[in-house]
């Protein structure tokens, strides 16, 4: 018996570049970026103070003035892109709600609340405890299926800036295994002072917007958002008439077990993890048409994803596009996978490879074709998507059009 | 209650509590119905008194790791890369002798990464930029604990952390579960780990969460080896137990909490040994749902936290005779709940 075939059903997504998913759409094929200085918080003390903010963001459109206080920043942007991906999917009420589970990739969650309240105890002038109430990453998951009934399995994965594909893999794991009909999965992840103090600590933020494989790239942008999908097995999806948006063909996950911060320098891992997920999906190596990269714009990743990528594809390695999509949404962290996956999807549907945006020059180190010249129109249908996190671990997803559901996969 | 196929034996066993270290001493503790729990420093607890907490005062990390290294963990990675070695060491698994790709790590992680966090902020708010520290940051995310193990004892495999409330632990033990099944891995470490700081005492204290599901909290870090039965029997690994099936409901639907009930439990209506986790007001739904002949409550013995589940099931496993059904049932404030079901030993 062939494997269940997981499709996707609903999009939703806010981030830097764009706050529902046409207004994505738009960002990823035009190659219009979100990144521009920030005023979150105060960031006048560290030389890059520009990043991937949700600008003009009103919570008073979207929540009570109740869930306003009950819910943190990541948590708001975490129920906007998963009401806009069930909206799209009308999942509700098409299953059991005890068969439908909700998967969450988080980063900081409401470290941005906490941090207030911890500046108040160092400053003798306390701060409201309820801002602490928020801090785990956790939270997101729980309210999410509170809101919406989703009564299945309730998870959220941190393993940094690869949490939100893996969450994205694990929900498609729960349907192939029976466990779970249908899965919103996703990620969230907002700005914080502990992540952007952090990252200019190592030095490895640009204070330009990022400019992934380019010479003289420092480093990457950071960014905030959230991205969902609703997963469903393809035969009970077409059952109740769901349209088909695209494909989960396959994942795989590994640890690098080499260190903390530092990529394994032959990039032998990451092609570890893109041949599982690829064998895992039943994909042929030559049919893969593009890969949306980890591609976060720091001197080391961009040569250590190009190295996976030459021992992946070997000969044909220059011939498939390795484009970074974090030069229009920064990098988000948590977020990041499950952004990128849905940049993917849209990317893929449209026919269209996008671009890596802000080229400053050749990287003799990066000798592959990032599509800094522009967007270009395709007629590949599936696509990979990196996730790449501290603590070395690396996830990759295989992503298929919509067009599929026409072909024998 | 779904079962697995193949099926999943459980070779090794390790834990870190504030019983001591090693699954021993904290098995004799919740035999013995002694509590090792201990007062919390009045000065911690905003002032509040009456209160206990779960300090793993036994661990002392150098007794694992060497100083230098273990100067740059924080204390949930002591706590994990010392209880893995342990677990590896338990199941006779030596570094080398299995393909470092086909051993993965499965991890509930609560507050790892926070006091970290802390910290580097603390640094920040003092000081400015001077006064922060890019050593620190590393450690701040919850995968530290999970990462530092695996780059420790080299496991390339599945690497997965999650939190999910008082689940956690449970979370990363049925994704192992998963990964043997689907042949993702050969061997994996799962379970869960917590680190409790001064500074969590306090944010517990300050948003009343001490009275409530903070009450005796505990810190530490449980792993069970995993494996399908087949790879087990074949190395000659000797099998503690089997892990028979894995059943979760993200929270009880009002209206139809029986539904989710059944759900969680499916045909299992008893056992010999029922060890609930998970803070006390959190398995009131789940009380009388299934018989058992013994009911335990590790929590109240070595405290609960958000990954203890993993402590729990080594204690539920070390506790089953060969043939005896033990069941751990995990519930969390607003769900979610799980039901781990174990059987003792393997049939020849």
């Amino acid at each position: 018996m062939s494997p269940k075939r997981i499709v996707i059903t609903g999009l939703g997504t806010i981030n830097g570049a764009a706050g529902t998913i046409p207004a994505f759409q738009e960002a990823i094929l035009q190659g219009t970026s979100g990144i521009a200085p920030l005023d979150l918080f105060d960031v006048s003390q560290f030389p890059a103070r520009i990043g991937c903010q949700v600008k003009g963001y009103d919570p008073a459109e979207y929540f009570t003035r109740r869930q306003i206080t009950h819910l943190s920043r990541t948590d708001q942007l975490a129920l906007i892109a998963a009401r806009e991906a069930v909206a799209m999917s009308d999942v509700t009420g098409c299953y059991d709600p005890y068969q439908i589970g909700v998967c969450i990739g988080g980063g900081v969650g409401g470290m941005l609340h906490a941090e207030a309240w911890l500046q108040g105890e160092l400053s003798n002038k306390p701060a409201r405890p309820g801002l602490l109430r928020t801090l785990l990453p956790d939270c997101s998951s729980t309210v999410i299926a509170h809101e919406l009934g989703f009564a299945g399995f309730q998870g959220s994965i941190t393993t940094a800036c690869s949490s939100s594909g893996t969450a994205i893999g694990w929900a498609a794991d729960l349907i192939r295994s029976g466990r779970q009909q249908a899965m919103l999965c996703g990620g969230a992840d907002a700005l914080a002072m502990l992540t952007f103090a952090g990252f200019n600590a190592l030095k490895v933020v640009d204070p330009n917007p990022c400019a992934p494989f380019s010479a003289g790239r420092q480093g990457l942008s950071l960014g905030e958002g959230a991205a969902f999908m609703v997963l469903e097995e393809e035969q009970a999806a077409r059952s109740r008439g769901a349209q088909i948006l695209g494909y989960l063909l396959g994942y795989a996950l590994v640890g690098e077990a080499h260190h903390m911060t530092a990529p394994e320098p032959t990039g032998e891992a990451a092609a570890r993890v893109m041949n599982a997920a690829l064998a895992a999906a039943g994909v042929a190596h030559d049919q893969v048409g593009w890969i949306n990269a980890h591609g976060t714009g720091t001197p080391l990743n961009d040569v250590v994803e190009s190295n996976a990528v030459k021992l992946v594809f070997g000969e044909r390695a220059g011939k498939v596009p390795l484009i970074s999509t974090k030069a229009i949404t920064g990098h988000c962290l948590g977020a990041a996978g499950a952004i990128e996956a849905v940049a993917s999807v849209l990317a893929l549907n449209a026919g269209i490879i996008p671009q890596t945006l802000h080229f400053r020059g050749v990287d003799p180190e990066c000798d592959l074709d990032y599509g800094h010249s522009g967007s270009r129109t395709t007629a590949t249908r599936i696509a990979l998507s990196n996730s790449f996190a501290f603590g070395g671990n690396v996830t990759s997803l295989v992503l298929g059009s919509a067009a599929l559901q026409q072909e024998v996969c | 209650m779904d079962c697995f196929a193949p099926a999943i034996a459980i070779t090794g066993s390790a834990a870190i509590s504030a019983a001591g270290n090693g699954i021993k001493p904290a098995l004799e503790a919740l035999i013995s119905d002694t509590s090792c729990l201990k007062p919390i420093p009045e000065d911690l607890a905003a002032g509040t008194t009456g209160h206990c907490w779960g300090k793993a005062d036994q661990f002392k990390a150098t007794d694992f790791i060497p100083p230098l290294k273990a100067r740059k963990l924080d204390r949930a990675s002591q706590f994990a890369v010392a209880t893995v070695g342990l677990a590896l060491a338990d199941a006779g698994i030596v570094k080398g002798a299995f393909p470092s790709d086909r051993i993965g790590i499965a991890l509930g992680s609560g507050f790892g990464g926070i006091a970290n966090a802390s910290e580097f902020l603390s640094g920040y708010y003092q000081a400015g930029v001077s006064g922060l520290s890019p050593m620190l940051f590393p450690n701040t995310v919850a995968n530290a604990a999970a990462s530092n193990a695996s780059i420790e004892y080299g496991l390339q495999g599945p690497n997965i952390t999650f939190i999910q409330r008082f689940c956690s632990a449970e979370s990363a033990i049925l994704a192992a579960c998963r990964f043997l099944e689907e042949g993702r891995a050969d061997i994996m470490l799962a379970g869960g780990v917590d680190e409790l700081t001064p500074q969590m005492i306090r944010g517990f204290a300050v948003t009343g969460q001490l009275h409530r599901f903070a009450a005796g909290f505990g810190e530490g870090c449980g792993i069970l080896v995993l494996e399908r039965a087949e790879h087990a029997r074949k190395r000659g690994a000797a099998i503690a137990g089997q892990l028979t099936a894995i059943n979760t409901v993200g929270f009880l639907l009002p209206g139809a909490e029986q539904q989710g009930i059944n759900q969680l439990l499916q045909p299992l209506k008893s056992c010999n040994q029922l060890f609930f986790t998970g803070p006390e007001p959190a398995v009131q739904p789940l009380l009388g749902t299934v018989e058992a002949a013994t009911i335990r409550y590790p929590g109240r013995i070595i405290g609960s936290s958000l990954a203890m589940g993993g402590v729990a099931l080594g204690l539920l496993t070390a506790s089953l005779r060969p043939g005896e059904q033990g069941l751990q049932l995990a519930a969390s404030p607003e769900g979610p709940y799980y039901a781990i079901s174990v059987l003792g030993g393997y049939p020849a």
